[in-house]
């Protein structure tokens, strides 16, 4: 039994045309027992970043706190929010420090970051349970239905989405992707992060 | 010692493997080339299986097919299954799942899990798959012979027998099968609970597989010998739904079975995820709601808000 | 110096394993329509991290009306579909027909659980026409397990091309516009464009997908070619125009 497995559970994040998207099911599990239908894997950072966790979830309960902590004392320190690539490096050296003894998840980071010209470009990155960046320029995925959903990404995905397709986009991945893995589903949220505002859903989903 | 026994003995594994050995398996009668070809190793009435040329076959087979033992091993046999079958007043209620998984990856939704035996009995199929479907089969083509030969139909404890006697000649090899033979005969509704270790049990009320604690559940609460068909309908259909909702190796649907004295009858096919939302549809029996927790608690009290069509399509952050 | 083997090795009992299978990567997959089959394969096969050919079929005619795809164990697979071959054959000389593609279905299950103690380390999909004149799919397990659908995948990577599938073909998690509902079965062209999408997109995502890709195509008895004639290099394999015909479409995919 693998520990990533333990309670179940997907995150996935995707680049659109001028937003970003990040989804997570709702399951938590104790192996094959499905315990509740309400645990969600995506936490907001900042009014433009959301962090996804899968795996352990007690780390990513405890990782919630532990960055929510770390960004409160960077918000006062620097007198400003934090940006998506700084917030990755933060998530990547917070998960190094463990390196011998990791946390069991895989961080799904999405976010609109400040260009100098004041506009925003989206911005997206996965890491693996050390801490190993991945910027991926299309889409992000991880949890049990991790290679599922690299299927179906890779053949719904197109660049340049506008919000509403980026959502049926990220949406129709994560529901078919989650209905072919036994430990992921139970309910869906969806958030899409455009410049005016957060669009959250939670979506029908299976719930066997 | 024991490999010393083994050697000598007759009803052994080894006996077995070293009896099989003894049969070619390209040794195909007259028969297989004429009209009887396309029954493959029934060709000659008994089935034959080759056996690999090692000291231990079933330590061979093991070590390449369970994936209990060790979840990277190559050929994964399908696993996890809700089914449940019980006697009433009205007969027989037969009741499954529809999910095959291989380790986490769900590799159908669409399993026939109810094998029809003939229109008087049925076999329900938990382990694996094909172990279920080929002896019941067989089955099958041995209660047809017994009809033909004493001009009646097989009763379902004869039926169940033949099947757990079998299953035991292969005790030891491997076979992995959780089955209940149900139908009526002579002495009414039957159901028999008969599994590849060589348990067979006659009862009233029996589940199988992973999703089987969350099935009796249900069913023990629920069950009465007096119950009417419509009552005894929805509760197997029920009982498949809290197993299909709890345990992530059941689920997408359910197939119900009702076995009367004219025989078996397929009530019908339920998506498990429309029954959690909606219910079963307009059957009888049927609640008329959803069997889903949260359809029972929406907009009840502050902790649970009203239904979606009351609040806002979107909610909107800042 | 003559070499001397250590007293340990001859003494101590020797543990040795009998392993004679192995995984040579690759996809299949396969879709029925109403009056037609596609069945399709990509064609690298490899061990491990090497790819030992770029061309090695995993798709074969076993009539006009039916075509079997295997994946697995390479040289399982193909000692399996010889032997279905010559039962098949043994059936023509005894019953001057083809044999039919529920029996060919039956007789694959019997053939695979003949071997359930040693079994053929194969995934079996079979593909073609029914007696009735529709498009029908068996997908096997190991042991001869089967079920008849719509479409499946197997191989390396059907856990990344099977959801797709659900929801193009099948339209999971997809509603259909008001008054209207989805279709059961999808026209030829939107099939094959379907499958080569699933291929190029394992492709890119699998390392032991690629090379090469081969598209079976199994047309109902009097159904004309209905889309067929638009498709770039296609070659005909039906013996007889008269019957069902049978058609292999080839395409490249990435090599890298």
């Amino acid at each position: 039994m693998s520990i990533m497995e333990y309670n179940g559970g997907s995150v996935i994040a995707m680049v659109g045309k001028n937003c970003v998207a990040v989804a997570s099911d709702l399951r938590l599990g104790n192996q094959a027992l499905t315990v509740a239908t309400n645990f969600e894997k995506v936490f907001p950072i900042t009014d433009r970043i959301y962090l996804g966790m899968s795996g352990l979830a007690t780390d990513v309960t405890t990782l919630r706190e532990t960055f929510r902590y770390r960004v409160n004392m960077y918000t006062i320190k620097e007198e400003r929010d934090i940006e998506p690539e700084a917030f990755a490096h933060l998530v990547s050296s917070t998960l190094y420090e463990r390196r011998f003894g990791p946390f069991f998840i895989e961080p799904v980071i999405a976010g609109l970051s400040k260009t100098s010209s004041g506009a925003f470009r989206p911005y997206i990155a996965g890491a693996d349970l050390i801490g190993c960046l991945n910027f991926a320029k299309d889409f992000v995925v991880a949890g049990t239905a991790s290679e599922k959903m690299f299927g179906v990404a890779e053949g719904l995905w197109e660049p340049d989405l506008e919000p509403e397709d980026l959502f049926e986009t990220i949406s129709q991945t994560l529901l078919n992707s989650v209905d072919r893995d036994a430990y992921s589903g139970w309910g869906a949220i969806v958030h899409v992060i455009t410049p005016e505002q957060v669009i959250t859903r939670t979506l029908k989903a299976r719930m066997d | 010692m024991n490999t010393f026994i083994d050697r000598f003995s007759t009803t052994s594994a080894a006996s077995q493997v070293r009896k099989l050995k003894e049969q070619e398996e390209d040794e195909f009668s007259d028969a297989a080339w004429g009209s009887e070809a396309g029954f493959g190793n029934l060709a000659k009435g008994i089935p034959s299986f080759s056996v690999p040329s090692v000291h231990d076959p079933t330590a061979f087979l093991r070590l390449h097919t369970d994936d209990h033992a060790d979840p990277n091993c190559r050929i994964k046999i399908q696993h996890g299954t809700t089914t449940l079958a019980f006697r009433f007043q009205g007969g027989v209620i037969v009741a499954v799942d529809s999910r095959a998984t291989a380790g986490s990856y769900i590799a159908s939704g669409t399993v026939k899990k109810v094998i029809e035996i003939n229109p008087y009995l049925l076999g329900t199929m938990a382990g694996g798959a094909a172990d279920c479907q080929y002896w019941e089969t067989y089955l099958g083509i041995q209660c047809r012979l017994h009809e033909l030969r004493n001009r009646e139909r097989i009763s379902v404890a004869a039926a169940s027998k033949y099947l757990s006697n079998l299953v035991y000649s292969y005790k030891g090899m491997g076979l992995s099968m959780g089955t209940m033979i149900c139908g009526w005969d002579k002495t009414g509704p039957a159901v028999y609970y008969v599994d590849s270790d060589g348990t067979r049990l006659k009862g009233d009320l029996f589940s199988v597989g992973s999703g089987s604690t969350f099935a009796y559940g249900v069913l023990d609460q629920g069950y009465h010998w007096d119950l009417t068909d419509e009552e005894a309908q929805e509760l197997g259909r029920r009982s498949i739904y809290a197993a299909g909702h709890r345990d992530a190796f059941s689920g997408n649907t359910c197939n119900l079975y009702h076995v009367k004295e004219d025989g078996w009858n397929f009530i019908g096919n339920f998506d498990i995820s429309k029954m959690h939302y909606e219910g079963p549809g307009n059957v009888p029996g049927a609640p008329g709601t959803g069997y889903g927790y949260d359809v029972r608690v929406l907009g009840r009290n502050s902790s649970n808000p009203p239904p979606p069509e009351a609040a806002p399509a979107v909610a909107a952050h800042a | 110096m003559v070499a001397v083997p250590d007293m340990d090795s001859l003494v101590n009992p020797q543990q040795r394993q009998f392993n004679p299978y192995t995984e040579n990567g690759g996809t299949i997959l396969a879709i029925a329509g109403a009056d037609f089959t596609v069945i399709a394969g990509d064609t690298r096969q490899s061990e491990g991290y090497s790819i030992q050919t770029r061309y090695a079929p995993k798709v074969f005619r076993l009539t006009d009306k039916a075509v079997l795809a295997v994946n697995g164990f390479a040289a399982d697979g193909n000692m399996f579909v010889k032997k279905v071959k010559q039962r098949l054959e043994w059936y023509r000389h005894a019953h001057a027909k083809d044999m039919p593609l529920r029996a060919i279905a039956r007789l694959i299950q019997t053939m695979l659980y003949a071997r359930r103690f040693f079994p053929f380390y194969v995934y079996n999909i079979l593909g073609g026409i029914e007696d009735d004149g529709t498009g029908a799919v068996y997908s096997f397990d190991p042991v001869g397990s089967y079920e008849r659908e719509t479409c499946r995948a197997a191989g390396a990577a059907q856990s990344l091309v099977q959801p797709f599938l659900d929801n193009q073909i099948y339209f999971k998690n997809q509603l259909a516009a008001p008054g209207m509902s989805h279709p059961t079965h999808l026209p030829l062209p939107d099939v094959l464009s379907i499958v080569i999408d699933s291929f190029t997109s394992a492709t890119e995502r699998h390392i032991e997908v690629g090379d090469g890709l081969e598209m079976y195509v199994v047309l109902a008895k009097g159904r004309g070619l209905g889309g067929m004639e638009a498709i770039g290099g296609v070659q005909e394999l039906s013996e007889r125009t008269e019957g069902e015909r049978l058609f292999v479409v080839r395409r490249e995919l990435k090599k890298d």
